[in-house]
C-alpha cells in the first residue's frame, strides 16, 4: 500500500482535427497523496480539463485517442476499466465538481431528486432513505431549510447555493477523490470566499483528496498544498505551495503570479505576460513557452528542456530556472 | 461630490432611480417591481477614471446602460455634456450618443460570429454613414494596430481569436467614433488572469492617448485601486460608500466595502489577512428592505436598521458611507431601541 490516492503516469491526450492533431496533453504525471489537495493551474487550452475528464476517463474515444501507462486510483489500476465498471466507480469512489453550476445540474428536477440518484444508485436505498441522506447533505455544505430546498429547482437557487448543491453530490458517498474544475469561477467575490470555505471544511473534514483546477492561483494560494503548473499539455512546473509562491523556478509561473492583482499593489500599471497560449495545432519548436518568455536564449528555441528533479520533490521544465540560489547557471 | 471645484463635469447622474416590472405568477397578480437602482446621484468628471463595486445584482450594470440611453430611468436625470439625455429630441440623442460608447463583459457573445474583423470593427462608422469603404478600411487598420492586432487580421472571424484578442476587437470597434466617454463593464472578468493585465494596460494605454473618461464596472478590488480615481460601493441598487478611491481603500468605513476587501483573495501566503466571511446570499430586488439595504447580511445589524434608512454623509471630504454604524441614526428616530445588536456575537439573528 502506497500513500498515493492517485497516481498518474505519463497521460497522452490527443485529438485528431482535419488534417492534423492537437495533442492536448503531452505526457504528464500527476501524485495526489491521501487528504492532500493537489491544484493543476494554467491558462485556458492548457489541457487542465482534458486531463481532469481523462482521469475520470469521461473522453469519448474517438474522437479524442487517450494513453496513459498507469492510472491507480489507491493502488487500484483503472487504465483497463470498461465504461460499465467506471460507472460504478463515478460518484461512489472518484466524483467531481463542475464550473457552471447552472449547466451541470438538470433543470427539469429537482436539487433533491438529483442527489436522491446517487444514494439509490450506489448504495441500494429507498427513496425514503435516500432523502434523510440528502438533507443531511446539504445540511453540512450549509444549505439553509436543507429539507424544503430540496425540493426547490435548480433556477430558484443562487450562483452560490448551486454551487454548494454540487460540492454536496461530489461528497455524497464520500469518495476517495474529487475533482473539483473552476469550482468558483462563476461566482461574486464574497459568494467565492463562502464557497471555497465550505470546500476547504469538508475536504479537510472528510480527508478526502482533492484535485483542484483553476487558472487563478489566488484561489490555489488559499486551498492547495502542492501545485502542478501547466503550459501546453506539458507540466512545467511542481512544487509544495510556499515554495512555488515565494521563488518560482519557471518564468511562466513568475508571469502568472505578477499578473495577479494585488491590494497591495502601489503602481499604475498591471504586469503581464505578452502575447497568448500557443494555438494547440501549432505549437512552436523547442520550449512551448519561449516566445513569451523574457529570458529565451538560442537553446530554448531549438530544444525542449527535460523536466529537471530537486530534492523535496520540486520539478520544473526550463533551461534557466530562476530562484536557484547561488549563482543561477546559464545556458550559454 | 460636487465640492471640487477643479472636476469638470462630464456625466452628471441625479437621483437616478430604475425599476422593472415583473410580471406576477398568476394573471391579475398585482405587478412588483424590481428596484434595480435607487436615488443614485454621481458626477463624473472629465478625464477621470470612475469605478462601480459591487456583486452581480446590485444595479451596476444597470447604471451603465442607463448612463448610455439604453434604460430609460423611472425617475432621476441622465446629464452628459450639460444636456438631459432622455429629454432631448431624437436626432439630438443620436448625435450625443456617439461621444459615448461600451466594452462588454463577454466578448464571446457580444461580437457576431458572422461578422469578419473589418466588418465588427467598422459597423459603428458604418452606421453612422458619410465615409467610403477606403476611408473606413483604413482606420480599422490604424486601430487594429493601435489595440494590438494586425492587418492580417482583418478578414479573420471572432472564431479564429482567443477570449484576450476578442476582447481587443471589442474595444477597437468601441473607439472608432473617437467617444470621450467610455464605459468598460467588467472588461476582464470573462478572462484568464493571466489576460487580465494586457487588457487592462492597454485600456490605460488608450486612456492616455485618447483622453477619454472612463466608467469601470467591476467586483474586483484589487484592479479597481489602481485604475479608478473615484468610485462608488453599491449593494442592491443603493449606493453604500463613494469618493476618492485612494481614501476608501485607506479607510474603508462601511461594512461592507469592509467585506468585499477582505474576500479579495491574495497570493501573499505569508501574510493572509482575517477575512470578514459575510453569510447568506444577496437578497432578491423585488421589496428589498425599508431600511439599510445589507442589515441582512451586515455583522453589525442594528434593531433599527431594519426600518430606518440610511443617508449617505460626507465622513471626510470627498469620501460618503452610507450607514447607521457610522453616522449615528438621525435624530427623530435615535432611541436605544434602535441602537441594540440585531445579532449576538455568534452571527446569529
Amino acid at each position: 500500500m502506497s500513500d498515493l490516492m492517485l497516481k498518474l503516469r505519463n497521460l497522452k491526450v490527443v485529438f485528431p482535427a482535419g488534417e492534423g492533431v492537437i495533442r492536448a496533453v503531452e505526457g504528464i504525471d500527476l501524485d495526489i497523496a491521501k487528504g492532500e489537495c493537489v491544484a493543476l493551474v494554467g491558462e485556458s487550452g492548457c489541457g487542465k480539463s482534458v486531463t481532469s475528464l481523462a482521469i475520470m476517463k469521461l473522453l469519448n474515444s474517438p474522437p479524442a485517442l487517450v494513453r496513459v501507462d498507469e492510472l491507480k486510483l489507491d493502488d487500484e489500476e483503472l487504465k483497463d476499466y470498461s465504461d460499465g465498471k467506471m460507472q460504478e466507480l463515478r460518484g461512489q469512489q472518484l466524483s467531481m465538481i463542475f464550473q457552471d453550476a447552472m449547466t451541470a445540474l438538470n433543470p427539469v428536477m429537482t436539487i433533491g431528486r438529483q442527489i436522491d440518484e446517487i444514494y439509490i444508485r450506489h448504495n441500494n436505498l429507498s427513496r425514503k432513505e435516500a432523502r434523510k441522506l440528502t438533507v443531511k447533505a446539504l445540511d453540512l455544505v450549509g444549505v439553509p431549510e436543507a429539507k424544503s430546498r430540496a425540493n426547490s429547482f435548480p433556477h430558484q437557487l443562487s450562483g452560490g447555493m448551486r454551487q454548494r448543491v454540487l460540492i454536496a453530490m461530489a461528497f455524497a458517498c464520500m469518495p476517495k477523490l474529487i475533482i473539483a474544475d473552476e469550482p468558483t469561477t462563476a461566482l461574486d467575490v464574497t459568494i467565492q470566499a463562502q464557497v471555497l470555505n465550505v470546500l476547504s471544511d469538508m475536504q479537510k473534514k472528510h480527508n478526502v483528496s482533492l484535485l483542484l483546477i483553476t487558472h487563478d492561483l489566488s484561489v490555489v494560494a488559499n486551498m492547495a498544498d502542492t501545485i502542478y503548473v501547466m503550459y501546453a499539455g506539458k507540466i512545467v512546473e511542481k512544487a509544495i505551495k510556499r515554495d512555488l509562491f515565494l521563488k518560482p523556478r519557471h518564468p511562466y509561473t513568475e508571469g502568472l503570479l505578477g499578473s495577479v492583482p494585488r491590494l497591495s499593489d502601489e503602481h499604475h500599471h498591471f504586469i503581464q505576460i505578452p502575447d497568448a497560449v500557443p494555438h494547440p495545432m501549432f505549437k512552436p519548436t523547442g520550449c512551448y513557452f519561449h516566445p513569451r518568455c523574457s529570458y529565451c536564449t538560442d537553446k530554448c528555441k531549438e530544444s525542449m528542456p527535460p523536466l529537471a528533479k530537486d530534492v523535496g520533490g520540486r520539478e520544473y521544465r526550463c533551461w534557466h530556472p530562476l530562484n536557484l540560489g547561488g549563482g543561477a547557471k546559464d545556458g550559454k | 461630490m460636487a465640492n471640487d471645484k477643479t472636476r469638470e463635469p462630464i456625466m452628471v447622474l441625479e437621483n437616478l432611480s430604475v425599476d422593472f416590472p415583473v410580471k406576477g405568477a398568476l394573471p391579475f397578480q398585482k405587478r412588483k417591481l424590481i428596484q434595480a437602482v435607487t436615488d443614485v446621484s454621481l458626477t463624473i468628471a472629465s478625464g477621470e477614471t470612475f469605478g462601480i463595486v459591487g456583486e452581480s445584482g446590485c444595479g451596476k450594470s444597470t447604471i451603465a446602460n442607463a448612463m448610455v440611453g439604453m434604460v430609460k430611468p423611472t425617475g432621476g436625470k441622465v446629464i452628459f455634456k450639460g444636456k438631459d439625455l432622455f429629454s432631448l429630441p431624437r436626432e439630438e440623442f443620436k448625435e450625443l450618443r456617439r461621444d459615448m460608447q461600451m466594452i462588454f463583459q463577454d466578448p464571446f457573445s457580444s461580437l457576431n460570429p458572422r461578422f469578419n474583423v473589418y466588418q465588427i470593427i467598422s459597423e459603428p462608422m458604418f452606421i453612422r454613414g458619410g465615409s467610403t469603404p477606403d476611408e473606413m478600411k483604413a482606420r480599422v487598420i490604424e486601430l487594429l494596430k493601435l489595440v494590438g492586432l494586425s492587418e492580417k487580421d482583418l478578414y479573420r472571424h471572432p472564431s479564429d481569436f482567443s477570449g484576450g484578442q476578442r476582447q481587443r476587437i471589442g474595444i477597437a470597434r468601441a473607439i472608432i467614433l473617437n467617444p470621450d466617454f467610455l464605459i468598460c463593464d467588467e472588461p476582464v472578468s470573462a478572462l484568464d488572469v493571466s489576460v487580465h493585465a494586457q487588457i487592462l494596460n492597454l485600456l490605460m494605454e488608450l486612456q492616455e492617448q485618447l483622453k477619454m473618461t472612463y466608467v469601470f464596472i467591476s467586483h474586483n478590488l484589487a484592479v479597481v485601486k489602481n485604475l479608478c480615481d473615484q468610485m462608488i460601493v453599491m449593494y442592491l441598487g443603493k449606493v453604500m460608500e463613494s469618493g476618492a478611491t485612494k481614501a476608501i481603500y485607506a479607510n474603508p468605513l462601511h461594512p461592507y466595502t469592509n467585506a468585499l476587501l477582505t474576500a479579495v483573495l491574495d497570493i501573499d501566503i505569508d501574510n493572509q489577512r482575517e477575512r470578514v466571511l459575510l453569510e447568506g446570499d444577496i437578497p432578491s430586488p423585488i421589496d428589498p428592505p425599508k431600511g439599510c439595504r445589507f442589515y441582512q447580511r451586515c455583522p453589525f445589524a442594528m434593531a433599527g436598521c431594519k426600518h430606518v434608512a440610511a443617508p449617505l454623509v460626507e465622513v471626510e471630504p470627498n469620501h460618503f458611507v452610507s450607514c447607521h454604524k457610522i453616522n449615528g441614526f438621525p435624530a427623530d428616530s435615535d432611541s436605544a431601541e434602535n441602537r441594540t445588536p440585531l445579532r449576538a456575537d455568534d452571527g446569529q439573528v
